[in-house]
């Protein structure tokens, strides 16, 4: 079959690779119809998370029909039209048991390389990587899903695959991000990233009952659509100083939640920024936290920082200090996807949340590697490029 | 505890050993600090929580059906008499490793076993423990052996480390417990050439071996 891979640091090739089979009782094979580009895969395709070995097929927020099941699948059938939540649960564990998806004990086949890092090992996520499991990725024609009946749902019909391929992570990361900040209604929220996790999670807090989301991005159209489809306020931090207008904004008070949702790659205008490349160039810092600052000096006294950018190794000039010196609550974490899709699924059924209008690059797999450019450049107003693997 | 039990405890010792003798095949990590030595046996103890009732995780190897086919891919297993055991742990590379041991169980959730005959001279206990807060059972594991001259003779003694397949071993054992199975992620598709693929499963060997979640 043909599969998107990674053959080295920013470079990626389609290839022609075996087929998946069963290999466990819970496995099921996809037929991948709508397969994401996603935030994290550019942290993986630059090498800012290591692990990744040259052949990897990338890609973990996908959809498609399932096309074989193992003995031990129960829930999911052959023909199911199934969205896939990115991260690998068992459904057996403590973590899985109390709903935290993300810290399963079982889905990482190759625990020791975060264990080593972070001290223990958290959930296996597909296409990510060799620290997060070396599962083989949904850029492809087909793909093998461990635990098929923890990790797939069935779809509402009447849904578009470019739609509903979203339920899969940039949904459920922007609901948890915004779970996070337990909002009780009527709060300010800020939101950091407009990419497709940031949209969602500003939809999410308005869900939930924010009474106002302002985002904050330096991509005009990014921020444009932001106001548009969500009727959001923004805040352009490439010509304005975020935190006086966020302090203005609120009336002195700064936003009750901030939301993070850039991640490791975080960019910015000012001596800081060059200061963070050269240490994560030089590898003494593998993050940049440029957004996570700025979060945590722009919440309000007692608030809430929820972050879901991913890092993955250790950040520089911390403003701890801050955190803890205005009772900052943190909350952090990869999301739990099983926990979110269903509840998603129903409001995306009932009109609730149209993602949709993320999926602004339909492609064929064969143009994978031009997708991926015009994402990380974010060249002619992409959000997300999705890939189409059964296209020819 | 009544016989029943007894046999099935033992049963579950028996997988245990079995999981270790594949895991210490499989390790291949070397280690920085040498273990405890107590009257001329490395020693090590290692636990991990299991989420599910005592019961639970003694009931789940009554099975003797479910039992073979969650050890399939590593091992056989043949009950030779009362408490005697012997195991053919399948080598990936091919070839096999034959193991017997002598199982005594010492109590409720409490047994011990001796490897008799195998290439290292192994013994250890197990006990399982109520775990608090409503987490399941802490399998806590001991093991002892010995590095001689006949561990040597088999070319063992850079190799294999049976710490780092107890705490294989022992994750597992949660696993098969927890989900039925373990995953192994060894044959999903790539772009790599059959070299580049065994060179990328040596690398997936050292972040297998030992890992705990
Ligand atoms: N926690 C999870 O489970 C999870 C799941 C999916 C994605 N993610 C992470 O979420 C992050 C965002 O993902 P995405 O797909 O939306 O990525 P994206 O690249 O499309 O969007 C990131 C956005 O952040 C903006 N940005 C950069 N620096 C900024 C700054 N200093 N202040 C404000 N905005 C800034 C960029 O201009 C861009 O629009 C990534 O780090 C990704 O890895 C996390
Ligand atoms: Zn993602
Ligand atoms: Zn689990």
């Amino acid at each position: 079959m043909r599969a998107l891979c990674w053959e080295g640091v920013g470079r990626l090739a389609v290839r022609d690779v075996p087929e998946p089979t069963i290999r466990s009782g819970g496995d099921i094979i996809v037929r991948v119809r709508a397969s994401s580009v996603c935030g994290s895969d550019l942290h993986l395709i630059n090498g800012y998370l290591p692990a990744m070995r040259e052949g990897d097929i990338l890609g973990h927020e996908f959809m498609g029909e399932v096309v074989e099941t193992g003995p031990d699948v129960q829930r999911i059938k052959v023909g199911d039209r199934v969205v896939v939540g990115s991260v690998v649960a068992c459904g057996g564990c403590w973590y899985c048991r109390t709903e935290q998806y993300s810290l399963c004990d079982n889905s990482n086949p190759q625990p020791v390389f975060t264990e080593k890092l972070w001290g223990h090992s958290p959930a296996g996520i597909l296409g990510y990587s060799h620290a997060a499991g070396g599962y083989s990725g949904s850029h492809a024609e087909y793909i093998r899903v461990p635990f098929g009946d923890v990790g797939a749902f069935t779809v509402p019909a009447g849904v578009p695959d470019d739609s509903v391929v979203f339920a899969s992570d940039a949904m459920p990361t922007g609901w948890m991000a915004a779970d996070f900040c337990g909002l009780k209604g009527g709060e300010v929220v800020a939101v950091w990233g407009a990419g497709g996790v940031g949209q969602m999670a500003a939809r999410s807090a308005q869900i939930l009952g924010a009474e106002r989301v302002i985002v904050i991005d330096r991509l005009p159209e990014r921020l444009a659509t932001a106001a548009q489809r969500l009727g959001v306020e923004t805040i352009n931090y490439a010509e304005t100083d975020v935190l006086e207008a966020l302090r203005e904004l609120t009336a002195g008070r700064g936003p009750d939640a901030c939301i993070e949702a850039v991640g490791m790659e975080s960019h910015d205008v000012g001596p800081t920024y060059t200061y963070d490349r050269a240490k994560q160039t030089a590898r003494l810092q593998t993050d940049r936290p440029t957004s996570v600052r700025q979060a945590i000096m722009a919440c309000r006294k007692g608030g809430t920082v929820s972050i879901v950018g991913v890092y993955g190794g250790l950040v520089d000039k911390f403003p701890l200090g801050a955190a803890m010196n205005k009772a900052l609550v943190l909350r952090m974490g990869q999301m739990h996807a099983q926990r979110y899709i269903p509840m998603l699924l129903d409001r995306i059924a009932i009109g609730e949340i149209d993602p949709g209008y993320l999926a602004t690059h339909p492609m064929s797999l064969e143009q994978g590697a031009r997708g991926y450019e015009i994402f990380q450049k974010k060249e002619e107003g992409c959000l997300r490029t999705v890939l189409h693997p059964q296209a020819a | 505890m009544s016989s029943s039990n007894a046999t099935r405890w033992a049963l579950a010792g028996a997988a245990t050993v079995t999981v270790l003798g594949v895991g210490r095949v499989l390790a291949r990590r070397r280690r920085r600090h040498q273990p405890d030595r107590v009257d001329g046996w490395y020693v090590v103890h290692r636990g991990i929580t299991v989420d599910r009732p005592v019961d639970a995780v003694i009931g789940f190897w009554t099975d003797r059906e479910r039992l073979d086919r969650g050890l399939a891919e590593w091992a056989t297993l043949e009950q030779l008499g009362d408490n005697r055991w012997r195991c053919v742990a399948s080598d990936p590379a091919g070839g096999g490793t034959e193991w017997r041991a002598e199982i005594t169980v010492d109590g409720p959730g409490r047994l011990s076993w001796r490897v008799t005959d195998g290439p290292v001279a192994q013994q250890g206990r197990v006990e399982l423990a109520p775990a608090p807060q409503d987490r399941g059972t802490e399998i806590r594991a001991e093991l002892r052996w010995r590095s001689g001259p006949v561990r040597r003779a088999l070319g063992l003694a850079g190799g294999g480390d049976p710490d780092i397949a107890l705490r294989s071993g022992l994750r597992r054992i949660k696993s098969l417990i927890e989900t039925g199975q373990v995953l192994d992620t060894r044959h999903d598709p790539s772009g790599r050439s059959p070299k580049q693929e065994q060179a990328t499963d040596r690398v997936r060997e050292k972040l297998m071996a030992g890992g705990r979640p």
